[in-house]
């Protein structure tokens, strides 16, 4: 029956305030009720009102109504704190699971100043801004993570309880677009950890490997790194080095690598290198059962194999309207069918 | 002490109890200075030495130069000063004791003001504080300063929660104003509707102050101690004309017992039973015999009257001996009001054994030259004759009225009268009773006040503490008790004029008071300064503090049609959904106005809003150029004018410039209408194709 009501009274909220990464309030999604204090509050005007009466004394009548009054009209002052202030996200963040996520939010207040709003996931909050009319400020909203996969929260509470703190006004807003959380990186065993080529036996720096590479002309948009310099100094020209014209990359990460380990745990490892190779600037590519990612470096580079770790077995799968995934479960169910294809 | 226990916050930020901002501290210690001020009085001096050692205490801690005590320090401090409180207070439990508590549990809260919520405990004891206050004290300047102490409070709350706001106090003070200043009418109204109920239950207001004034017992110089003191005993408006300086005796009580040198009732008021004075003063405009009498507080149930007076409202009664009584002390100011007896009964009245018996008390020995006095008169005349050769022995031999009177230790009435013949009314009062009952005339002494200084074009008197004055009235058969004032023989001007001209030789008026404003009210312009002021407060009693049960009916008996309470209940509430609605339409209003100022914002609305239809989805942290791009690359056709738009809109933002703002907004507007007929056009020509 509480079931029944929380289940409509969400989707009463999420009729109201839409997926969107852009959020006006207004008295449309604007609530505002008591704090506790407000209601401590309202029983002390009552108890106020009460000694008025029984000792007749115009005075305290007058400073209940004058409480009263201030009462109502800080309702009014703490939904206009809110009302009229527009928050958009500018940036779900990235990381590894088991550090804190970042949703970057730029907090707009049109006409009013907003005083004293903050954000807030389950209890996890940012300290309170002030936003002058007509000014914006940015608000980074870090959330601890756990799963790797998709994160896009349900809602972002905003919340104000400017001017008294007897009443709070909030709402939420409600991110279209999902952080992504890679596998949190684990060292991976040595041996397996990069599978050279058949052929090769080195995990030498490519950069010096030239022989197996092949020599072409620098042509507008290679990498610098790829230049072979020592020859430009010899002779100034500007000569690369190319491995990918050789077919099959040195480096190569692979998930099947890592034969007998619990698919989680491969990509953890896989991360912890990509994270290593990215950081040491070298070339790799990356084999995921039904996802090739061609070998190359960089951050970019890094980054997109880290999304596909993230998400890998979540594809196709909705994003989640809630929290955190369990990427386990969904990985549990999608690879029994891809076992049997 | 957790006062309100308010436990189970789930807010985990809260646990972390980030150390108060020390401005809101230190708001809520102002106004808790201020509060206490109105009752400093009232209380013991360690009780006000304490509230500042803690609150002291508390903001050395904000520093970090002192520490906040441990729970076993605190509870040693809480022990040893409820059993302070209790060694004090030993009296029975009323209000006033519950006040003193009241204050001594605030300032040992101090101690355990650590957190927010501890903040909100404070906050709402001292606003409940101030309504203590206003049990206690009501003129109008008590009732101002309470009020600043509450918006103390209030602005400290801002400042708890917005601590690093810039400019925190001056815009506090500029939205509690404004907030204040637009509920300002909803509370008049409800001032003026609110239904006054009576009493739930009552409990007594009963003070252990010891109020000056005048007491039930006459020792010769009590009298001399009060006519020191300048405080205001009542205030009186009549209806008719103000009867002259020397009619204006006011009766208060009859002192017909000698018990040594101490004038008493012989019966006393009795059981003085708890409860709170009526305050039904009477309504509407004063008849022209009657005058009504504001009275402060003097925890007795004795209402001062003029002789010859009838009750005229509901809360005084008219007891034997002519006295007017309330029915409950009067632990409040009380209004109330009496009217002149028309006619004296004609009837003979008829005194009764007893009360010949009573009025004629004497003890049995002392005094031996007075009674020999007393004897010689009664030999050779009848008893208006002793009266009239008391009175002319006084105003012939010489007699002194002073407020320096000697002591006067053994046979204190003989030493008066024969030796050295200065002395206070209260001396000459107690002197012309005894040798009137030693030589067989009934005789009492009467205590009240005498004269009364008009105010502001006579539209009212103030009666002080040195009016007090005490007269005897004797039998005379066939006329009844007559009033006889041997002061009046003594020094005419007493009576004629008051107290400053008859010590005015003697320069003794208010000798000791020398910060009095009324010690100075011969300078014009201290009397107009204080009688302005009075006046002011006068006022403020009379229609703001006194608006009770009775005169709100009255008020609203002249509005057409009829209300009850539960009308007035129904108004009230009206009052405050209207108030609300009103609100409620100006905020509404107010946003809309907002959104019609912002046109460049709703320009970038109305493009975002092209930009979602032509297919390109706007996402925050889009620089125009970015959706610009975008948009071309969807729509080739609006290329070159959204390009045109984006730099537009990006020389507004970075540029800022305010002049030419309505120039480029014109043109942006014009760039964004030519979108839209470029796309129109392409997906009509689309369509045809």
């Amino acid at each position: 029956m509480g079931h029944f009501f929380t289940d409509r009274w969400q989707r009463w909220i999420h009729r109201r305030i839409p997926r969107s990464d852009v959020q006006h309030f207004d008295q449309k999604n604007i609530f505002i009720l008591p704090t506790r204090a407000g209601f401590v509050f309202g029983i002390l005007l009552v108890i106020m009102l009460i000694t008025g009466i029984n000792y007749q004394n115009s005075l305290i009548y007058l400073m209940t109504f004058v409480l009263g009054t201030v009462f109502i009209g800080a309702m009014h002052q703490t939904h206009r704190n809110l009302s009229g202030l527009e928050l958009s996200l500018l940036k779900a963040g990235e990381t590894f699971s088991g550090e804190e996520i970042g949703f970057r939010f730029r907090a707009k207040a049109s006409g009013a100043d907003v005083v004293a709003i903050w954000l807030s996931w389950r209890g996890h909050k940012v300290a309170p801004v002030h936003i002058p009319a007509g000014q914006t400020r940015d608000v980074n909203l870090l959330i601890p993570t756990t799963y790797r996969g998709y994160f896009r929260p349900e809602r972002i509470r905003v919340e104000t309880r400017f001017p008294f703190g007897l009443l709070r006004a909030w709402s939420w807003i409600r991110p279209a677009t999902s952080g992504v959380i890679y596998p949190s990186p684990l060292t991976a065993p040595e041996s397996t950890g990069a599978v050279p080529d058949e052929c090769d036996d080195a995990s030498a720096s490519p950069i010096d490997d030239t022989d197996h590479a092949e020599l072409r002309p620098w042509r507008e948009g290679d990498l610098s790194q790829r230049v072979m310099w020592k020859r430009y100094a010899r002779n100034g020209q500007m000569v690369v080095a190319d491995w990918e014209g050789e077919g099959g990359s040195p480096h190569w990460l692979d998930f099947d690598s890592f034969q007998g380990i619990d698919p989680e745990v491969r990509l953890r490892y896989l991360a912890w290198l990509v994270r290593e190779r990215t950081k040491a600037d070298q070339p790799f590519g990356l084999l995921l059962p039904g996802v090739t990612i061609e070998p190359d470096q960089g951050a970019a580079h890094g980054q997109r194999c880290l999304r596909a770790l993230a998400v890998w077995g979540l594809e196709g799968t909705e994003v989640p309207d809630g929290e955190a995934i369990n990427p386990l479960e969904v990985a549990r169910a999608s690879s029994g069918s891809e076992a049997r294809s | 002490m957790k006062l309100f226990p308010m436990t189970g916050s789930n807010e985990r930020a809260d646990t972390q109890q980030p150390p108060l901002p020390s401005s809101a501290l230190l708001w809520l210690l102002a106004s808790f200075g201020i509060l206490v001020m109105p009752q400093v009085d009232r209380l013991p001096l360690w009780l006000v030495a304490s509230c500042a050692v803690l609150a002291g205490w508390r903001w050395l801690a904000q520093s970090s130069r002192v520490r906040l005590p441990g729970r076993a320090a605190r509870l040693a401090v809480i022990i040893t000063l409820v059993a302070a409180y209790v060694a004090t207070v030993k009296e029975s439990f009323s209000v006033d004791t519950a006040a003193s508590f009241f204050v001594l549990a605030v300032s040992l809260k101090w101690l355990e003001c650590r957190s927010t919520r501890d903040y909100y405990v404070l906050f709402f004891i001292l606003v409940y504080l101030g309504g203590v206050n206003f049990l206690f004290r009501q003129e109008i300047y008590w009732a101002l300063v309470n009020f600043v102490a509450l918006a103390g409070l209030l602005i400290g709350l801002q400042l708890l929660n917005a601590p690093d706001l810039p400019h925190g106090v001056a815009s506090g003070w500029r939205r509690l104003g404004g907030l204040m200043f637009k509920t300002l009418p909803i509370v008049v109204l409800l001032f003026i509707f609110f239904p006054r109920m009576a009493p739930l239950w009552s409990v007594p207001l009963v003070s252990s102050e010891a109020r000056s004034g005048i007491s039930e017992t006459m020792k010769p110089g009590d009298i001399s101690n009060l006519a020191k003191n300048d405080e205001r005993a009542f205030r009186v408006t009549f209806g008719g004309e103000t009867p002259a300086h020397r009619d204006r005796y006011w009766r208060g009580l009859i002192l017909d017992y000698l018990d040594g040198e101490t004038w008493r009732q012989s019966s006393s008021d009795g059981f003085r039973r708890p409860g709170r004075v009526a305050n039904d003063g009477g309504v509407g405009e004063l008849q022209s015999d009657e005058y009504e009498v504001l009275l402060e507080p003097t925890d007795q149930r004795w209402a001062f009257a003029l002789a010859e007076s009838r009750v005229a409202s509901r809360n005084v009664v008219e007891e034997s001996e002519d006295l007017f009584r309330f029915r409950r002390p009067a632990d409040t100011t009380v209004r109330y009001r009496l009217a002149f007896e028309q006619e004296t009964q004609a009837s003979s009245p008829q005194l009764s054994v007893e009360e010949r018996q009573r009025y004629l008390q004497l003890p049995d020995a002392g005094n031996p030259r007075a009674r020999e006095l007393a004897a010689s008169f009664k030999e050779r005349l009848n008893d208006a004759g002793m009266v009239e050769t008391l009175l002319s022995r006084f105003r012939d031999q010489p007699y002194y009225y002073t407020l320096r009177p000697p002591r006067m230790a053994e046979d204190g009435i003989d030493t008066l009268l024969f030796d050295v013949r200065r002395g206070f009314c209260a001396h000459y009062a107690g002197a012309t009773t005894f040798v009137l009952r030693a030589a067989g005339v009934p005789a009492r002494v009467v205590v009240g006040y005498q004269g009364g200084e008009p105010v502001a074009n006579n539209d009212y008197l103030i009666v002080r503490q040195y009016d007090a004055h005490a007269w005897v009235e004797v039998w005379l058969d066939g006329q009844g008790w007559v009033r006889l004032d041997p002061t009046a023989a003594i020094a005419p001007s007493r009576i004629e004029s008051g107290l400053r001209d008859a010590v005015a030789e003697e320069g003794s008026f208010l000798e000791d008071n020398w910060a009095s404003p009324e010690r100075y009210s011969d300078i014009k312009v201290v009397r107009w300064f204080s009688h302005q002021l009075d006046r002011i407060n006068y006022n403020w009693q009379r229609w703001v503090v006194g608006y009770q049960g009775e005169s709100q009916m009255d008020l609203l008996s002249r509005l057409p049609g009829s209300f009850g309470l539960k009308e007035l209940g129904y108004i009230s509430a009206g009052i405050v959904g209207v108030g609300l609605l009103i609100a409620a339409l100006f905020s509404a209003l107010r946003l809309k106005q907002l959104e019609r100022k912002d046109d460049f914002g709703r320009l970038i609305v109305a493009w975002h809003r092209l930009c979602n239809r032509t297919g390109v989805p706007v996402r925050a942290g889009d620089t125009p150029i970015d959706l610009a791009s975008k948009l071309a690359s969807a729509a080739p056709e609006v290329s070159d004018t959204a390009r045109l738009f984006a730099q537009g809109v990006n020389s507004h933002y970075y540029k800022a410039g305010a002049e030419g703002g309505s120039v480029e907004l014109a043109r942006l507007r014009r760039l964004l209408a030519t979108m839209k007929k470029q796309l129109r056009h392409s997906r009509s020509n689309r369509n045809r194709s």
